[in-house]
């Protein structure tokens, strides 16, 4: 009798842990999807206190065009191409959770004017966030053009 | 033969940087720099079985051209017979530690013969390692074309 008391205290206490963990990981989910939304809506309206929130200090990016950037050089970029962006559209977008780790994979549109030009970009992303005390922040991203 | 005993003597050398080192950041970065060597010679050897043990079963794979892979898709490219990487190296690696997690960037300088036509490619890459266990694993890894 006993061994089934333990039994199911044991099968309750796991299923208990197992739907924390689920809800804990669907948690971190939404708060980094809004926090990608965050960022294309910030980087929109060229936010630069916004989009500073969002990312670690320690950020690596790597742009479509295979240059990498610092948090600060990121930011400068977005200041100065904010006239000519006109719009992101993210069409895509998973999160995979490792504990307080997390990746985005996805795809965005962005569109805009360059040297006077209109241009359309697609491209795929991937994004590193990391859970720095209670705040998800973004730490290494990557851009790359899609050519097929 | 000798190529496929260097590769597992560098998947060793890793084990033993563990071994010795797990409480110094510098043993671990030096772990995963190893780790990120010994993925290249398993490329250039179309060593599956080595692969396998440095990607996560739910690896996230952007290759230079945009198209995403999971570890079996990647896994598979590897194997092409179309596709023969005769060099490839890395460059200019960078490393962030983040405790269980560590993201590296890099440029990788690769070297073959794809569809009977030789290729040379510049990548800037962005791995993210976890720790699983007592072993480092790949999550996520995503190359964009840099201009040569």
């Amino acid at each position: 009798m006993k061994v089934r008391v333990y039994v199911t205290i044991l099968v309750v206490a796991a299923s208990l842990f197992v739907a924390a963990q689920n809800y804990g990981d669907s948690s971190a989910r939404s708060n980094i999807l809004a926090l990608e939304y965050a960022w294309d809506q910030a980087q929109e309206r060229g936010d630069i206190k916004a989009l500073s929130a969002i990312f670690d200090n320690a950020l690596v990016f790597v742009d479509y065009d295979g240059k990498i950037l610092t948090k600060t050089e990121y930011l400068a970029r977005v200041k100065s191409d904010s006239s000519h962006l006109q719009q992101i559209v993210t069409e895509s977008m998973s999160v995979q959770v490792f504990g307080n780790t997390a990746i985005v994979v996805g795809t965005y549109r962005a569109k805009g004017v360059e040297d006077g030009k209109p241009y359309l970009r697609r491209r795929r992303f991937v994004d590193t966030w990391m859970l720095m005390g209670e705040h998800w922040v973004c730490v290494a991203a990557e851009a790359t053009p899609i050519q097929h | 033969m000798w190529k496929l005993l260097s590769v597992f003597l560098l998947l060793l050398l890793a084990a033993r940087f563990d071994a010795q080192d797990t409480a110094q950041p510098e043993g671990e970065q030096a772990r995963i720099l190893t780790l990120e060597n010994a993925w290249n010679q398993s490329l250039q050897q179309k060593d599956v079985s080595a692969l396998r043990m440095l990607l996560a079963p739910d690896l996230i794979y952007v290759d230079y051209d945009g198209t995403l892979m999971n570890k079996a898709e990647y896994l598979a490219s590897v194997q092409s017979l179309a596709l023969h990487p005769v060099r490839i190296v890395n460059e200019s690696m960078n490393i962030h530690s983040y405790g269980m997690v560590a993201v590296v960037t890099g440029v990788c300088r690769e070297s073959g013969v794809k569809n009977g036509k030789p290729y040379a490619l510049l990548e800037r890459f962005t791995d993210t390692w976890v720790r699983r266990g007592d072993s480092w694993v790949a999550v996520a890894s995503q190359s964009t074309l840099t201009p040569h």
